[in-house]
């Protein structure tokens, strides 16, 4: 009963396997395991996909293909061409995102998203990589992004500190947006689903019935929702990180 | 789960915020470890051949666009031969046709004109004839006239004229 009715039950992370490398505990656990079964559904869905490619795609080749064109277009529209090398890690970004973002919508599957020190992890390794490939194309001009061309000096004194701030929190809005999404949709879905229990626990025969007809619905329409969520977010997590490279590619504005 | 702990008896808390000491170092290190292997499965392996069946297929419908539009000026060039041949045919057809039309004129106007003067020929002939048919008969006019004349005078006096005097008498009444 405990687990059937507690919303937050299903973000709990149980060890499977102790593994302690260098006094750091790195044991196997459910996010670890749903981690590996993601990557190897997205890499079994790529080989399958690519195993047999031809001038006339079929259709799983043709899913590929859109999936590729899809975070290729991201890439294009935001970065142009400097932002070619990096349709790989994007797409990887998407991919591993979505993939926990939909192992998450089946009953008693951990999703991995919903713990803030994965999201958080791949959100200060954007930010981290943006910091990077901007000191190595631009040296120290990368920092002129915190400094608007064209704007007086008094008011840089303003807009620089803004500026400055406004990088600095990238990650944290990154990480915690994918992650409250997660979590927070997981959470409303099992507190509806706790209502049907409830009410049959209060009101007997008439409170199932009222569940029925009232709640189940709800609940039909909020997974639905989720189901866009999951796209949506894997989706906005790998739009911001072209967009947060292209203070790196770009030209300063 | 094999290892839930002693875990809050009243509810989970907020795994995400509770759990983060112990498990966050796990959760980054298979973060990290699956990451990787879909980056550099993506990154070495898929990737290039999505990319690369997704330009074969470009390049292969620019090739075959730019054969088809090679086809079309072949097709257009033969139409334009085709058209000139069929031009030529027309013209020498039109020349035949007025030769034949002209050599035909000729022959129709030759046999007309051969024909007219044997016509013709034939014409002063015929009124050549009747001209002399016509002196005969008139000389025989003359002679049916003196024998009737000479009859009826012979009746009336009851003596034969002299043919002499009929002959002068006719020629005088039909000279006039």
């Amino acid at each position: 009963m405990r687990i059937a009715t507690d919303p937050m039950h299903q973000f709990q992370i149980g060890k499977w396997f102790d593994l302690n490398i260098g006094g750091y505990d790195l044991s196997f656990t459910n996010s670890a395991f749903w981690m590996v079964v993601g990557v190897l559904l997205v890499i079994g869905f790529l080989a399958l996909a690519t195993s047999k490619m031809s001038t006339v795609p079929n259709r799983v080749q043709s899913l590929a293909e859109i999936w590729y064109g899809f975070i290729a277009g991201i890439v294009k529209d935001v970065n142009h061409a400097p932002g070619k090398p990096f349709i790989p890690l994007v797409f990887t970004l998407f991919a591993f995102i979505f993939i926990a973002n939909i192992i998450g919508m089946f009953p008693y599957f951990f999703t991995t998203t919903s713990h803030i020190a994965v999201t958080g992890f791949m959100a200060i390794f954007t930010i981290g990589l943006v910091i990077v490939v901007g000191l190595m194309k631009k040296g120290l001009g990368f920092f002129k992004i915190f400094v608007p061309s064209g704007v007086p000096f008094v008011l840089l004194l303003i807009v620089t500190p803004i500026e400055i701030i406004s990088f600095l929190s990238r990650p944290i809005s990154l990480g915690m947006r994918l992650f409250a999404n997660m979590l927070g949709g997981h959470v409303a879905l099992k507190v509806f689903a706790g209502f049907i229990p409830s009410l049959a626990v209060a009101l007997g025969g008439i409170g199932m019935l009222m569940g029925g007809l009232l709640v189940m619905p709800l609940i039909v329409g909020v997974t639905a929702l989720e189901f866009l969520v999951a796209f949506l977010q894997a989706y906005v997590f790998a739009m911001l990180t072209c967009v947060y490279l292209n203070d790196a590619l770009g030209e300063a504005h | 789960m094999a290892t839930e702990t002693a875990e809050h008896a009243s509810g989970s808390g907020f795994p995400p915020f509770d759990q983060i000491m112990d498990t966050g170092v796990s959760q980054v290190f298979w973060l990290i470890v699956t990451f990787a292997v879909l980056y550099f499965a993506v990154a070495n392996v898929f990737l290039p051949k999505i990319r690369k069946a997704v330009e074969d297929r470009d390049g292969a419908i620019k090739r075959d666009v730019a054969e088809a539009a090679v086809l079309s000026g072949k097709a257009d060039e033969s139409v334009k031969q085709f058209e000139a041949q069929i031009a030529a045919a027309r013209a020498n057809a039109r020349d035949t046709a007025s030769k034949a039309k002209a050599e035909a004129d000729a022959k129709t106007a030759a046999a007309t004109a051969a024909k007219e003067a044997e016509l013709n020929a034939r014409l002063a002939a015929a009124e050549a004839r009747i001209s002399d048919t016509r002196a005969k008969a008139m000389a025989n006019v003359s002679a049916v006239a003196e024998d009737a004349a000479a009859a009826i005078a012979e009746k009336l006096t009851g003596a034969k004229p002299s043919p002499a005097a009929v002959k002068a008498a006719v020629a005088g009444a039909m000279g006039g």
